[in-house]
């Protein structure tokens, strides 16, 4: 661009002084300026671009530009041939043609960027002279003047090539610079992602040692065994359970069978294929395991067959945990609920019989103040009855061994039987069992003994709590696909720091109560568990003007 | 239900204190005739003598258990026909279940009311066929 400026200016001023004459001297004078103009045109065009700050966002405004400047500079010399030929002598016309030719080739490199923009600019130098030179009424002239579109389409056409070459050299250029700048992103990117990997090694192996820890220290016994059943390895705990040396078994890599009975080894066996097959790990297994010296003990085994991702048992974690002791405790509390059942009801049945024998006079008739005594003994012997019977029953429960007999019964016949059955509880306490409203005819699958001795229990307690002369309502209320029974009291009600507590063993919120009234402070624990069996719901409330309201909700029994 | 009314009964206890209880409140409250027999193993000839119309059995007795002497009193021709009843300390249902399978009369659980005994017995003598 710089380059065509002067050269324009160069051109010009040589043109200026060679068409100069007397004649023509004011229109030569009106070009020339015209050239000057231009060409400080483009210069300051020039000038702009090489200082714009964002030429690619720009660059068809630039390029508009730079077309206009192309179309003026080359009508400026159009102009020149189409005014100055017919006026001017032949060295002159000759000088002229010369001119246009070299100043037409020599925009090929000004306009390089753009084929069309040199057809511009070399159309509006050679066409209006060629226009001139077919009117010129020389045949000569007129034979040049169709010449001269043909070398026209011929630079356009060499510009064009020009074009097509440059445009593939700046794909190139601009290929390579994206590749350049890919190959380092892709560099730094591989950079942090081996940072990472490392971290995760890292992370990995630590973890590992970890876990290696966490089985070699665990307090139970680890075995590895591959998939045949050979152990590779055991942890501490399992060395001093069983009695194999970890490095021995390290070594020889023994099956596990030797951990089990020879006469179990078939089962074992079976049992290990199903494993294999399954992929399922076991919890849960309770097995005998001969130690070295021949000892047993008891072990519950968790195994874990370990998958690879394609799918491949590799190996096999088995989690021992010796359980001996448990079960021996286990035993002893059976032996003992079975001895508390047994040797300690026989005996109070002899002394609560006597008692009754006594207290119920058919014996004769016995003294006023021994009277009371034998009936606080009969009543301190039936207390400590209870409580027997109530340890049984939560042991039975805790235990799983509490079975209930649901059948389908008649909630409404149920509660009026427990208040017959429990008229003792009012007379000796001096409250009055009464219906609060209707009674609901209602069916519920449950069992029917179980569910009166929940009934006896609120009762009871109702009863004890209730200011003498009271009445201890009990209601019905349809909950829905539920119903609920409530008993209501007119006691001090439940403090709240009991509340939370109230269903746990041995609750009771004022122990003096209990050797004032009897309850052993298991009677709602019972309830709870007994209503849960039976998939109810138990539950208290504070009553409104004093009092308490216990509840429970029995699904009813769909006919 | 029997032609005649309960009169005669035996109980096998091993319990001497209970055997003492059990036949005062069967013949004071109940006015019933009653013997005891403390031994399982001569039960079975005392039954022979005291012809009883209903045979009391305690579950749990050193020597013989009551379910054992039960089988055994099945295979005695003149002592076979005889009604039982089982007196337990064992209150699960299985395995009330389980005497009730072998054909007992009826059970009444330990420790019983001994003011309420003669009522239970005339009451299972009532159901009978």
């Amino acid at each position: 661009m710089p380059l065509g400026i002067v050269f324009t200016l160069v051109i010009g001023a040589i043109a200026t002084y060679e068409l100069w004459d007397n004649r023509t001297r004011e229109l030569v004078m009106f070009w020339w300026g015209l050239v000057l103009l231009v060409t400080a045109a483009r210069t300051a065009l020039w000038l702009g671009y090489r200082k714009s700050g964002n030429r690619v966002s720009e660059a068809r405004q630039w390029l508009r530009w730079l077309a206009i400047s192309a179309l003026a500079n080359g009508a400026n010399w159009g102009f020149a041939g189409a005014v100055f030929f017919p006026s001017h002598t032949d060295e002159q016309q000759v000088f002229l043609a010369f001119l246009l030719a070299g100043i037409a080739s020599a925009g090929i490199p000004t306009y390089a960027a753009s084929w069309p923009m040199f057809a511009m600019y070399a159309g509006a130098v050679v066409l209006p002279f060629a226009y001139v030179l077919a009117n010129f009424g020389n045949r000569l002239f007129a034979e040049i003047a169709l010449l001269v579109p043909l070398f026209y389409l011929a630079n356009v056409g060499i510009a064009y090539r020009l074009n097509q070459v440059f445009h593939s050299g700046y794909r190139l250029r601009h290929a390579y610079g994206r590749l350049t700048e890919d190959y380092t992103t892709l560099n730094k990117r591989l950079e942090r992602q081996l940072v990472e990997l490392d971290e995760a090694r890292r992370q990995v192996e630590a973890s590992g040692r970890k876990l290696a820890l966490f089985a070699e220290r665990a307090p139970i016994a680890v075995l590895e065994l591959d998939n045949q059943g050979r152990i590779q390895r055991i942890n501490h705990a399992a060395e001093n359970l069983f009695g194999w040396p970890a490095n021995e078994v390290a070594e020889k890599n023994p099956s596990v069978r030797i951990l089990i009975r020879p006469e179990y080894h078939a089962e074992f066996d079976k049992r290990w294929q199903e494993l294999m097959a399954s992929r399922v790990p076991l919890a849960h297994l309770r097995v005998r395991n001969p130690r070295r010296d021949g000892l047993e003990v008891v072990c519950e085994w968790n195994v874990t067959p370990l998958v690879n991702p394609e799918g491949e048992i590799v190996g096999v974690i088995a989690q021992g945990q010796d359980i001996t002791r448990q079960m021996e405790a286990d035993q002893l509390k059976k032996e003992f609920t079975s001895t508390l059942s047994h040797e300690l009801r026989t005996p109070l049945t002899s002394i609560i019989g006597s008692l009754q024998l006594i207290n119920s006079g058919v014996l004769g008739e016995v003294d006023k103040d021994i009277a009371e005594l034998t009936g606080v003994a009969e009543r301190n012997g039936q207390r400590l009855l209870d409580l027997i019977n109530d340890i049984l029953d939560i042991e039975k429960i805790e235990s799983g061994k509490l079975s209930t007999v649901p059948e389908v019964l008649s909630l409404d016949e149920l509660v009026r039987e427990s208040l017959v059955l429990n008229q003792g509880f009012a007379e000796r306490f001096h409250v009055r069992f009464q219906l609060g409203g209707a009674l609901l005819p209602v069916k519920v699958n449950a069992d029917r003994k179980r569910l009166l001795q929940v009934m006896t229990n609120l009762l009871s307690n109702a009863a004890k709590f209730s200011p003498q002369g009271e009445a201890v309502e009990v209601t019905m209320e349809d909950l829905g696909e539920r119903v609920r029974v409530s008993v209501l009291d007119r006691g001090p009600g439940i403090p709240e720091s009991f509340r939370s507590r109230i269903f746990g063993r041995f609750a009771q919120a004022d122990s003096s109560v209990t050797r004032q009234k009897g309850g052993t402070g298991l009677g709602l624990a019972i309830c709870k568990r007994l209503i849960e069996l039976m998939d109810g719901r138990i539950g208290f409330a504070e009553r409104e003007r004093g009092g308490t309201v216990f509840h429970f909700d029995m699904p009813k029994h769909a006919a | 239900m029997p032609a005649h009314p309960l009169q005669r009964v035996c109980y096998v206890e091993d319990d001497e204190d209970i055997r003492k209880i059990v036949r005062m409140s069967l013949e004071r409250v109940g006015k019933l005739t009653v013997e005891v027999v403390g031994d399982p193993l001569v039960a079975i000839d005392a039954m022979k003598t005291f012809k009883p119309d209903l045979v009391m059995l305690d579950w749990m007795m050193p020597g013989m258990d009551g379910p054992t002497l039960y089988r055994r009193m099945r295979e005695v021709p003149e002592v076979r026909d005889i009604p039982v009843v089982f007196i337990t300390a064992k209150a699960s249902e299985k395995e009330l279940n389980e005497l009730r399978a072998l054909g007992a009369a009826g059970t009444i659980s330990k420790p019983f009311s001994p003011k309420d005994m003669a009522e239970q017995l005339r009451s299972i003598w009532a159901s009978l066929p």
